[in-house]
């Protein structure tokens, strides 16, 4: 066998064996829970919701965020790293930007998860007004996911050119597919040279477009002068808990392919410790900038503010606040500066709290000012005081983190998890330089 | 068929005790509504003038309904001009949903007094299925107020006397309200009561300061609900407020105006970038395009 073959055979996209099947199976069923619990938030309104007057945001948008922050990984891992050549990236690439197409596709849904009337999506449009976040976001999210989209199809070219030949015996309708994709890939000068330049263009395009994504998102609480987002630092604060929340998953997703799929001649320890290491820069500008936001508001805070620090360091949302500062972002500090601390397992570790303590940051951004309203009514029932999801809204909301994983699930059953074409190239370039030197 | 034959007299006997007690029902109904309980209606009339501007009065009319004040809409009152051995038809009016009607005195030179000067009307309701009948005398001696403000050792007074219409002899010992014109109510300058001297005057300090569109001020000054002349008020307008800066920007492009008024640079800038972007967005799929076809 040459090394071409092993490469293949390696690379090359298997059928799901027995814990694949399972694991499909478990996130489909959520998702039906989820479906469920969706039309009957349809029917009878989002009263079956624990959202209310006050806390007129909740899950759903802390999850929305979650989502768009997780996206981001698209533009670091692969674009950053793919314009400042570093090599190490090719076997982590592709699954980054898996992760940013699931990500942005399920923010976009979640978003409309939110809407009591998704059915007047459209009015977004039709009235649209550039003065409002909303309408932004409304934009940059479309345009973020044909990007993410852009980003994952044209490395993934050559790669579809290769499986179709090797498909062509064992699964004909497979290699159909794949033949259809490759879009007549040749591997023609003129062809890579098209290539090239566009995956040229689309890797410095996410970056800006990321960018705005996560800078919009933090504007469209900021510009609401509420206690607790009303922040200048608050654009590069979301930027930089994205830069965490990206990294976190990507280290969970590619620790768990490499188990299963037996990647460790190619995802090697040295890739964990060099994204190891970008996950302490994340960590620590993201820490920096944690320290921005909650700091010089507890110098200068006035009542308002005051009340809400106190909710968030002493008060009902400490345990979850310091759970999520301790556990998702010191501890994994610490952890990570260490060399033992980036090998494959305490990384895997590491990345599950990360992404856990992402999620719930974001819970606590959301929920926690909005109980502290501008305009507190009168008379308000007791209830509005506090939230805490309803039924509905966890079944939905673990509905949509089960269909992100189902689309990672999906495409990376289909998929090349590693560049195949790439990794050949990067292998017959080292063998040549090898024997140039010898 | 057997039992029919045998007595149809009996059947006969039981129709007519049927309509016999239908007839009597019909007329008991009849009775009810003759003995159903009609209400009083209580009419209040308070009679304004407002100098170089119009008469009228304010007609309330209520009524206890179950031991609740009840205001009684949609009455037809007629008003009168009483002399003493005539009742002049003024005109009619209906009360609206709150009960009030307000029913404007024109041509007031034609309206005629008795012997004392002094005008009496009378307002009647002719009464209705639900009401009994009512009516209210009102009788006001023709008043007048000149005002005007005068500027003393830099102070603004506003100065106003209420005389007799009829003598121009100055009314003694009335107290007549100063107040400025707002929005929704006016606000009093100067104290609560002040009261005319002998020669029927009042002199008021208007305070510095006191807000008006353009610097202008729409003073009052106001003889309310008077046994004898009624409410006569006047209306006195001056440029001695400060002037309202109109900070209003409703016209104006803003971050929150409708998007016909969305400023111009996020016209230009968001929409730079959106086309910026789906410019390159669509030069990408071309290329994809492209690389199926090289």
């Amino acid at each position: 066998m040459n090394n071409y073959d092993k490469l293949l055979k390696d690379l090359a996209p298997r059928k799901f064996k027995k814990l694949g099947v399972i694991w499909t199976s478990l996130l489909i069923i959520i998702i039906i829970l989820g479906i469920v619990a969706y039309i009957d938030q349809l029917i009878k309104g989002q009263v079956v919701t624990n959202m209310r007057d006050y806390s007129l945001w909740g899950i759903y948008i802390s999850n929305f965020v979650f989502f768009v922050a997780t996206s981001f990984v698209g533009s670091v891992a692969v674009a950053i790293l793919r314009l400042t050549h570093k090599t190490w990236r090719t076997p982590l690439v592709r699954i980054a930007e898996i992760i940013t197409l699931a990500s942005i596709i399920m923010a976009g849904i979640t978003i409309m998860i939110d809407m009591a009337r998704p059915d007047r999506l459209l009015n977004l449009f039709i009235y649209a007004r550039l003065q409002s976040p909303i309408t932004w976001d409304v934009i940059i999210i479309p345009t973020y996911i044909v990007i993410s989209f852009l980003l994952l199809y044209f490395p993934l070219i050559p790669d579809l050119a290769i499986l179709k030949n090797h498909f062509k015996e064992k699964s004909p309708f497979l290699s159909k597919w794949y033949g259809k994709l490759s879009l007549n890939w040749t591997g023609s000068e003129a062809q890579k040279a098209i290539q090239t330049k566009s995956v040229k263009i689309v890797a410095i395009m996410i970056i800006p477009v990321g960018l705005i994504l996560q800078t919009i998102d933090a504007w469209l609480f900021s510009t609401t002068y509420r206690v607790g987002w009303n922040s200048t630092n608050m654009g590069a604060y979301f930027i930089s808990g994205a830069f965490v929340a990206g990294i976190g998953a990507l280290v969970v997703v590619v620790y768990i392919l490499r188990r299963t799929y037996h990647l460790e001649n190619y995802i090697t320890d040295l890739h964990f410790d060099k994204i190891g290491r970008l996950l302490t820069l994340a960590c620590l500008t993201y820490l920096y900038f944690n320290i921005n936001e909650y700091l010089i508001p507890a110098f200068t805070a006035s009542v308002e503010e005051e009340i809400h620090l106190r909710s968030l360091f002493t008060g009902h949302y400490a345990p979850l606040f310091w759970a999520v500062t301790i556990g998702g972002l010191i501890i994994p500090i610490i952890v990570l500066i260490f060399k033992k601390g980036r090998k494959p397992l305490p990384m895997f570790i590491i990345g599950m709290l990360v992404v856990l303590g992402s999620w719930w940051k974001r819970y606590i951004i959301v929920t926690s000012t909005l109980l502290h309203p501008f305009l507190p009514i009168q008379g308000v029932p007791e209830s509005w005081h506090h939230y805490f999801p309803s039924l509905h809204e966890w079944l939905i909301t673990f509905a949509t983190l089960a269909m992100a994983l189902l689309i990672i699930t999906i495409l990376v059953r289909y998929l090349p998890i590693i560049p195949i074409q790439r990794t050949a190239d990067e292998q017959e370039e080292l063998k040549t330089n090898k024997t140039t030197k010898s | 068929m057997k039992v029919l034959r045998q007595n149809p007299l009996k059947y006969r006997f039981i129709i007519l005790a049927f309509i016999s007690v239908w007839f009597f029902n019909m007329g008991s109904q009849n009775l009810y509504a003759q003995k159903a309980k009609k209400n009083k209606v209580r009419l209040n009339v308070e009679y304004v003038k407002i100098m170089d501007g119009e008469a009228y009065f304010n007609i309330k009319a209520s009524s206890k309904v179950k031991k609740k004040n009840t205001k009684v809409s949609n009455i037809d009152l007629s008003i009168f001009n009483v002399l003493e051995d005539e009742k002049i038809l003024l005109g009619k009016s209906k009360t609206n949903s709150k009960g009030e009607s307000k029913f404007v005195l024109k041509n007031t030179n034609t309206l005629q007094a008795d012997s004392s000067y002094t005008f009496n009307f009378l307002i009647t309701f002719k009464g209705n299925d639900s009401y009994k009948k009512a009516k209210k005398k009102i009788s006001f001696i023709d008043a007048n107020i000149e005002a005007k403000i005068i500027t003393k050792d830099s102070v603004n007074y506003i100065t106003a006397t209420l005389f007799d219409a009829n003598s121009n002899s100055p009314i003694i010992d009335e107290s007549l309200t100063v107040q400025v014109q707002r929005l929704f109510n006016p606000v009093r300058i100067g104290e609560e009561f002040n009261n005319t001297d002998d020669s029927g005057s009042i002199l008021v300090p208007i305070e510095n300061g006191i807000p008006g569109i353009e610097g202008n001020l729409a003073i009052e000054v106001v003889l309310n609900e008077s046994d004898d002349y009624g409410t006569v008020k006047v209306i006195v307008k001056a440029p001695i407020g400060i002037s309202i800066v109109d900070e209003s920007t409703f016209d104006q492009r803003t971050m929150w105006s409708p998007r016909n008024k969305t400023p111009i640079f996020l016209l230009i800038f968001p929409n730079l970038l959106i086309i910026g972007i789906w410019g390159f967005i669509i030069y990408l799929f071309i290329n994809l395009f492209k690389l199926s076809k090289s």
